[in-house]
Parts: C-alpha cells; sequence; structure tokens
C-alpha cells in the first residue's frame, strides 16, 4: 500500500475515533494498533505493551504529577486570592486589564515549570475561577490561557529542550538560556494582543474594581511574597544545579504544602481533595501519554514521519522556504502528535538537512519549541486543549478557535526570530564568552 | 454489586492517590541521599514506578468520575436515540481496546515473571512487581467500561452520575 494510502486511511480511522467521541487516550491506541497490524509484522500486543510501560514509568515523565500536584495544593490555598491581590493593581491601568495576570502568571510559572501543559493547568487553577468571578469574557480568558501556557515550553526549564539538546547533541544549558529572550518576547507579543484588543472593544473588559496609589499597589505586592519565594525555592534549585526539574518539582510540592499550612489552609479535607484531584488529572495526562506513546512507536515503524521528512529534504529549498516549509509540516504534524514524540521521531531525520542548509543548531531549537508550542494548541491532538477541556468542560474546538490568535502570533515570533536571530544567539554567546 | 464496583473503583483511585505520593517520597528520600550522604539504591526507578502505577491505578476511578478525556462534540448535538447508538459505539471499542490493553499488560507482568525480567537500572527490581500495577489497572479499567456500557444500555447513556465539580470550582 502506498504511503499516501496508509495516511489516509490512518488519519480517517484517527477522526473516525476521535470525533465519534471514543476517549482520546484509547483512541489513539486503537488507530495505532490497526495501523500496526495492517502495515507491519512485529508483534503487536507485546510492542504495546512494552512501549505503553516504558513511557508511563521514565523517570523523565515524574515531574508531570508532581506539579500537577503541585497545581492542585495551590489551588486549594488563598495563594491564588493573594497572586490576584498583588498582581491586579499593576494590570488594572493596561488595556485588557486583568486578562494580563493570565500571561504574566504563565510567563512566571513557566520559569518554574518544563511543560505547557502543567503551566495552563496550574496557571488556569488559579486565573480561570478568578477572571470568570470578575467577569471576563471566557473566550479571551480561555485563549490567553491556552495560548500563554505554551511559554512552560519555552522559558526554561523546558522538557522539550531536554529531548532536543540529547538529539541534536546540543548543550541543554545553552539551549535554555536561548530560550529565555523568546519566552519574554512571545508574553509580550501575548500582552501587546490583549491591549491592542482591548482597545478595540472598549467595554468587553469588566470596569476596574477600585482606584488605588503607588504606595497601595506596592504594599498589595507583599502579597506576592510567598508565590516568589517557592519560585526561589523552584527555580533557584535547578539554576543553581542542586536539582532536576523533577527534585524541583518535589521542592515544590513540599514548599506548597508549607505554604497551605502557613495560611491554615491545610486541612485533611484539601490534602485529600488536592491528592485525589491530581491523582484523576495526571490519569486523564497519562492515559493520553500512553496512546501517544504507542502511536509514536507504530508510526515510527510504518515509517509515515520519516517518509514526510524525507520527501521535504527531497525539495531543495532555500533557507526561509525550509523553515516555512518544516514549520507546515510540524504543525500538521503537531495536530496528531505531541510535541516530544514529534521531536524524537523527526529531528533525526531532519536535523542534517538543516545543517546543511546552515542553520544554527541552538536556533533551530528555539524554533523548534515555537513551532512545538503551535502544536499544543492545534486540535484534535493539542495538550494545552486537552488540559483545558478537561478543566472547563467546554469543546475542545470551540478552545482551539479562542487559541487561534496566540498561534498566530506564535508565527509572528519565529518570524521575528528569523529575521533577528541575536533574540535566540545573543545571550548563549554572552555566556560562552565568559 | 453496584456498591461493590464503586468500592473497587474508589479503593483503586486511593491506592493510586498513595503511590503518587510514593512519587513524591522517592524523589524526596534521592535528593535527602545525596545532600546527607546516604545512599538508596534505585530512588529514581522506583519514583518511575510508583508514577505508572498511580496512572494506572487511577483509570477506572477517573473514568468513574467521567474525567477522562473525549471529543463530545458530536455526542452532545445528536437526538436521545443517536446518542445512545453513539455511546454503545464508544463503549464497545472501548471495552474492546481496555480488553487488549488489560491482555496484554497482564501478559508483560507474567512474561516478566517468567523470563525473571530485572530493571536494567541501579535498582535491580524484578520488573513484573511494579507491572503488576499496569496490570490490575487496565483490567479494573475493563471491568469499569462494562459496567458503564450496561449503564448505556440500561438508560441510554445519560452523563455519569459522578461529575466532578473539583477541576472547575
Amino acid at each position: 500500500m502506498s504511503d499516501f494510502a496508509i495516511t489516509t486511511l490512518l488519519i480517517a480511522a484517527l477522526f473516525l475515533l476521535l470525533g465519534t467521541g471514543v476517549w482520546i487516550g484509547l483512541a489513539l491506541i486503537g488507530v495505532a494498533f490497526i495501523g500496526m497490524e495492517l502495515f507491519t509484522t512485529r508483534p503487536v500486543g507485546d510492542a504495546m505493551a512494552v512501549t505503553i510501560w516504558g513511557s508511563s514509568s521514565s523517570w523523565t515523565l515524574t515531574a508531570l504529577p508532581l506539579f500537577v500536584w503541585m497545581g492542585e495544593i495551590l489551588f486549594r490555598t488563598r495563594l491564588s486570592e493573594d497572586m490576584f491581590r498583588g498582581l491586579a493593581p499593576w494590570m488594572e491601568r493596561l488595556p485588557g486589564r486583568l486578562l494580563h495576570t493570565n500571561i504574566i502568571g504563565c510567563a512566571i510559572f513557566a520559569a518554574v515549570s518544563g511543560s505547557s501543559a502543567a503551566t495552563c493547568a496550574t496557571i488556569g487553577k488559579m486565573t480561570l475561577p478568578e477572571l470568570a468571578a470578575r467577569g471576563y469574557p471566557d473566550e479571551k480568558v480561555i485563549g490567553t490561557l491556552a495560548g500563554a501556557g505554551t511559554l512552560g515550553l519555552l522559558i526554561p526549564p523546558s522538557i522539550i529542550l531536554i529531548v532536543y539538546g540529547v538529539t541534536a547533541e546540543v548543550s541543554i544549558a545553552r539551549l535554555f538560556i536561548a530560550g529565555v529572550l523568546p519566552g519574554i518576547l512571545l508574553a509580550g507579543l501575548f500582552m501587546g494582543y490583549v491591549i491592542v484588543w482591548a482597545l478595540l472593544n472598549p467595554g468587553a473588559v469588566p470596569a476596574p474594581t477600585e482606584r488605588t496609589t503607588f504606595a497601595q499597589k506596592l504594599y498589595a505586592s507583599r502579597n506576592l511574597i510567598p508565590v516568589l519565594v517557592l519560585i526561589l525555592l523552584v527555580l533557584g534549585s535547578i539554576y543553581t544545579g542542586i536539582a532536576t526539574a523533577t527534585e524541583a518539582a518535589a521542592f515544590g510540592v513540599v514548599g506548597s504544602l508549607v505554604i497551605s499550612a502557613a495560611q491554615r489552609s491545610l486541612t485533611w479535607e484539601t490534602f485529600r481533595t488536592s491528592l485525589l484531584g491530581a491523582t484523576r488529572l495526571y490519569c486523564m495526562i497519562a492515559l493520553i501519554l500512553a496512546g501517544a506513546s504507542f502511536l509514536t512507536l507504530a508510526m515510527g515503524y510504518i515509517g509515515l514521519p520519516r517518509h514526510l521528512a524525507e520527501w521535504i529534504g527531497t525539495l531543495g529549498l532555500t533557507q526561509f522556504w525550509l523553515l516555512m516549509a518544516l514549520m507546515v509540516f510540524f504543525i500538521i504534524l503537531g495536530c496528531f502528535l505531541d510535541g516530544i514524540s514529534m521531536v524524537v521521531l523527526t529531528m533525526g531525520v531532519i536535523l542534517p538537512t538543516v545543517q546543511k542548509a546552515g542553520i544554527d543548531l541552538i536556533w533551530f531549537g528555539i524554533f523548534v519549541v515555537l513551532v512545538v508550542e503551535m502544536a499544543q494548541i492545534t486540535p484534535p491532538v493539542g495538550f494545552n486543549l486537552f488540559v483545558l477541556q478537561g478543566m472547563t468542560k467546554r469543546q475542545i474546538t470551540w478552545i482551539a478557535k479562542q487559541t487561534l490568535p496566540m498561534f498566530y502570533l506564535m508565527i509572528v515570533a519565529i518570524l521575528l526570530t528569523y529575521y533577528f536571530p541575536g533574540l535566540v544567539t545573543w545571550l548563549p554567546q554572552q555566556m560562552m564568552s565568559k | 454489586m453496584r456498591t461493590w464496583l464503586d468500592r473497587l473503583y474508589e479503593a483503586a483511585g486511593w491506592l493510586a492517590a498513595v503511590f503518587m505520593i510514593g512519587t513524591l517520597v522517592f524523589v524526596l528520600l534521592g535528593i535527602f541521599g545525596r545532600i546527607f550522604g546516604f545512599h538508596v539504591r534505585g530512588t529514581d526507578a522506583y519514583a518511575g514506578y510508583c508514577m505508572a502505577a498511580s496512572g494506572f491505578l487511577a483509570l477506572a476511578y477517573t473514568l468513574r468520575r467521567n474525567e477522562h478525556i473525549r471529543v463530545t462534540l458530536l455526542l452532545g448535538h445528536v437526538p436521545p436515540a443517536a446518542r445512545k447508538a453513539l455511546e454503545i459505539w464508544c463503549h464497545a471499542i472501548a471495552i474492546a481496546l481496555a480488553a487488549i490493553l488489560a491482555f496484554y499488560s497482564t501478559r508483560l507482568a507474567w512474561q516478566s515473571h517468567t523470563f525473571n525480567d530485572i530493571s536494567t537500572a541501579n535498582d535491580a527490581t524484578p520488573l513484573w512487581i511494579p507491572q503488576l500495577a499496569m496490570a490490575f489497572g487496565t483490567a479494573i479499567l475493563l471491568v469499569a467500561f462494562v459496567d458503564a456500557f450496561v449503564a448505556v444500555l440500561r438508560d441510554g447513556g445519560k452523563p455519569s452520575a459522578g461529575e466532578e465539580p473539583a477541576r472547575i470550582e
């Protein structure tokens, strides 16, 4: 059977299963099973069990449940209220007001989290109910959250950058440093969008609740101290090399429990609900991850991503058009695969082409992360969409539609880093010159 | 029967929560071991096993709380009769896939046991022990899907009673 026929068949099967409402993780497993059964001779069931076991028990993934739990604990403290009391007065003067707390909140949390979904889940835990209670329009709240949540990948620490660094044999420390400025740039673009949108739609954003003086704002900022201490604990432990992301996540869980206890909001009831809530939320993500890992294996065996990548390699494109083609390719692939699988599957094939085209591998790493960020918010398989669907019970297509402006802004960010590569390469070069 | 099944899912859910704590404990143990200079072998691997156990054992419990994600666009916009048919189709596929998962997970643990498969990391754990959680978790998931299927056949698949407000509260 030709590649085209295989692709068509599998995509049709995926859409049929997902569209009719089969649980997403199971649908991925089903498509992978059909694909492998039809197009390979390998014993499918055993390969499935080994792959799912391997991905479900991998050490690198342990940061995920712990950061999810940390978010659940923080959600049940008064920290969210405190954070808003601290941030809100500074945002009230900006057009778009508290929508910016979504973006700044995500940017700040991204500095303690390596995962886009975890950032989205944690900040969403704080901002979704708070902004809804203040009467902000749902579509903008969810759209900015899904978009800004992807900063978790770009702003270090970042799991996807580690995966890329290992695959491409590039210094992970330099990749981390390279992600800082593009992360701030992207957050700035998101905020700029909210400002423009708010100016064009006066009245869409609720009026500020009260006017405050500068001294009052500064005094309100004391509410941010617990968050900042926690960030210092988690971020500091990573940056000083004391802890890995997982260990920092463990610090984060303990730190959150301490903050919760200090605020006297730590009861058996809040501990129990946060633990069970985190277990279910993690389980929901774990089932999808399990399905994605098996689908990734199946596709690898069938050779689909590899063939697609090879085909793009034969087109003989200029550097710019090669990157644009890769971007389109990754966006399409990102509709069906999660970011880590995408990177793991394709880098081995694409990197030689990329190097031959004279593209800096550090720069390309940031490019890949930006494209993977887009994949996080493209249906039907986009992790931020899954997380937000779980949190808001909204339709995945509706969420994706609200996130579309952020998607375009990410393309803008890619173009900006293309025309101003210094955004990516300058900081790591400063690091090297020392 | 109803009570017993619910107790099974709840118990597995609680066990999953205990393993979530286990993940944290092993990660912390690894950190403190390094700081205070005592060495506990294989904490990384144990943390991974705990995480896996937590994820698998919570499968049925999470399903019961209606928190596994699915695209409900079509389901939510069709008349009750079509909805029932769709739900039967979804549950039938889910049962088939859960059965495949449970069968091969059990087989994996069984084969690890038979061939005395040992973890290649420094924990040297016989792999069938942590893999048991995968076998049990997916088996309970299968039970839960059959349970849900029966409910769909009986009352046409109304949204389950366990709609959980926690995530959106």
